[in-house]
């Protein structure tokens, strides 16, 4: 005889509240698991978007270009890489390394053969290497520009699809680009448009231009570069390859700057800290529901059996051998309605990521987002220990009770 | 020396609080019990009977008055050491029979021994030693419920002697059975003090159970009315 096997015992007793009781704690545990496992794919995909949507995990500029800035759109060709391909050949050739892409930027202004003009802001980079990096363009219209470099006049752009309303272009339009070099001198340069483009974000997708990096060089009259954004094998490795990395280019005159993209991207931070706030607040809704609702049925079993217990401690059972009769069904409560929440959870999430249900864009953005809900693993184990937490705070109050109890009331009890 | 008596209570007054008033309960009893001993306390409801065994029980103290219990003074226990003191020493047998439900027989009188710390083979075999003793050698695995109103009194009574106490102290043991099965829980209690020389203190108001005890201490108001030496019916 031991006395957990007594506590469920006596939680068998009245399996209509008991199963009650369980199914507020699955319930809450399953909710528990689907907020964590859908702010996981939030984060995640998140994160993700920002990485292949033009971020990379790590960027390698000039020290001064970086110092104090965050949007990688903020980088000028004056303060560029002289040297990028010397340092691209050293990055590249490290583990993990899925390549090392040159960006260029370039500002100014768009004009149409019928007169149209919108300023623009550009991209320029390496096709092949943003292929390897998987770096994706959602196309719109049109087709992807040519990866090889542009020969002289065969200058190719793709236009997100804000700019080309503006502009009233479509794929095969020619297009005039204006830009002030780094020695302060405009200069222009016809192009085609590929294609027509969404960067998911609508305020960027009226500006927005993408160049190949021979294109927007010879825009701007230089063989710099902004930057270098690598992409690595997988995204945890982020902080050490920029570690190793900045080893790697310790040495180098003028000093670079090895920048993770979580320093470029507030914007991340800030969802995290919004999904962190949301899920604390529909935490502590749940916790209390659960402390509220067990600790009655808890309350109910110990005045139910006032005169058992008090039996019990006739018989030479201890207070806390009482108490902990007590604590124990809580705990089993915890622990039986914690696993059968995770089960619960598991069911869900494998049932909403079947159906494939798709949100509205958030705002900003231009696509809808498909819902899915992430298994964190830790989050299953995390949830069982939480609700043995919240069982055992809903036990305090019965637990005293037992604590002071008398015995001969108690045995008077009816 | 000659043994100490299990109970030498003297003095022993209680009163409870009944919303505006005092209810004096005991007024001053005193009473001595002798080891193996069988006595009756009866009186009318309301009497003091049931606060008197809860005094002798350790379940309660005494406002006033001192009580002895093989020797030790109980107004010198601490409720920790009253509880062992009663795990150890103390059987109890209620009108209600007071089994817990979840148990089974056996385990409901492996209960005292497991509390004492008793391994868990000699637990086994104890108890279902008690319940032969009682009759009830079949019904090792029935929980209380399926078991009549004797069987499960004859579980309780198998329950306060499993762990060889010093006394058994029943509070209307046959106050919720018909009279044929009182009468034959009250032969199985004569029977089993004759036989294991604990002492047992019975407290009820039934003529039939009164006059099969061999002493008869009778309360009224609170105070001893009576104490009687009789030929047991």
């Amino acid at each position: 005889m031991r006395l957990a096997l007594l506590a469920l015992r006596n939680l068998a007793r009245n399996r209509r509240r008991t199963a009650i009781s369980l199914a507020v704690v699955a319930t809450g545990t399953a909710a528990l698991l689907l907020t964590a496992g859908f702010m996981a794919f939030s984060f995640e995909g998140l994160a993700e978007a920002m990485i292949h949507g033009g971020l990379g995990h790590l960027e390698i500029a000039l020290a001064s270009a970086a110092e104090g800035r965050t949007a990688t759109l903020e980088r000028s060709a004056a303060e560029g890489l002289d040297d990028w391909q010397e340092v691209q050949a050293r990055v590249e050739a490290l583990e993990g390394v899925l390549a090392a892409s040159p960006t260029l930027h370039v500002a100014g202004m768009a004009s149409t053969d019928s007169g149209r003009s919108a300023a623009f802001l550009g991209v320029a980079g390496d096709p092949v290497r943003e292929r390897r990096m998987g770096f994706s363009v959602k196309l719109r219209a049109g087709q992807p520009m040519a990866e090889a470099p542009p020969r002289e006049g065969e200058d190719q752009v793709m236009v997100a699809q804000g700019l080309a309303q503006v502009l009233g272009i479509g794929p095969g339009s020619r297009l005039t680009l204006l830009a002030v070099d780094p020695d302060g001198m405009l200069n222009a340069l016809d192009v085609t448009v590929a294609g027509v483009i969404t960067t998911g974000v609508q305020e960027l997708d009226t500006r927005f231009v993408r160049l190949h990096l021979g294109s927007a060089q010879r825009l701007l009259s230089t063989s710099r570069v902004s930057n270098l954004l690598v992409t690595l094998d997988t995204t945890s490795r982020t902080e050490t390859m920029a570690a190793r990395m900045g080893e790697l280019l310790a040495g180098h005159e003028p000093p670079l700057a090895v920048v993770p993209w979580t320093a470029r991207a507030p914007f991340y931070a800030q969802v995290r800290a919004l999904y962190a706030g949301i899920f604390w607040f529909l935490g502590s809704i749940v916790f209390a529901l659960v402390v509220l609702a067990t600790s009655n049925t808890l309350t109910m079993t110990v005045m139910e059996r006032f005169r058992e217990l008090g039996t019990l401690r006739a018989l030479g059972t201890s207070v806390w051998q009482v108490a902990a009769l007590v604590g124990l069904e809580a705990v089993w409560l915890g622990l039986l309605g914690g696993v059968a929440g995770d089960l619960l959870g598991a069911g869900l999430i494998a049932v909403l990521n079947g159906i494939g249900l798709e949100m509205p864009p958030p705002p900003g953005a231009v696509d809808p987002v498909e819902l899915r809900v992430l298994v964190v693993p830790e989050a299953f184990g995390g949830a069982i220990v939480l609700m043995l937490g919240v069982l055992l705070l809903a036990a305090v109050g019965p637990v005293l009770r037992v604590a002071r109890l008398r015995i001969v009331e108690a045995l008077a009890h009816t | 020396m000659a043994a100490p008596p299990v109970f030498d209570a003297r003095g022993l007054a209680k009163r409870y609080r009944l919303g505006q008033t005092t209810v004096e309960a005991l007024r001053g009893v005193d009473l001595r019990v002798a080891a193996g001993e069988m006595l009756v306390v009866a009186g009318p409801s309301g009497s003091g009977k049931s606060t008197l065994l809860h005094l002798l029980g350790t379940l309660d103290e005494p406002d006033e008055g001192s009580l002895a219990i093989d020797g030790i003074q109980t107004s010198a226990m601490g409720e920790r050491a009253r509880t062992a003191f009663r795990r150890a020493r103390l059987g109890f047998v209620f009108q209600t029979f007071n089994l817990l439900p979840v148990l089974s027989a056996q385990e409901n009188v492996e209960l005292p021994l497991w509390l004492a710390g008793v391994g868990a083979r000699e637990r086994r075999a104890r108890a279902r030693e008690a319940l032969a003793e009682v009759g009830l050698g079949t019904r090792l695995g029935h929980r209380p419920d399926q078991l009549s109103g004797g069987e499960r009194q004859r579980v309780a009574i198998a329950r306060a002697l499993v762990h060889r106490p010093l006394a058994v102290l029943a509070d209307e043991p046959t106050g919720n059975l018909d009279s044929e099965t009182a009468a034959a829980v009250m032969d199985l209690v004569v029977e089993l003090n004759r036989a294991s020389g604990t002492a047992f203190v019975v407290a009820t108001h039934d003529p039939a159970l009164i006059a099969r005890a061999p002493r008869r201490v009778t309360l009224r108001d609170g105070r001893v009315a009576g104490d009687a030496r009789q030929v047991p019916a």
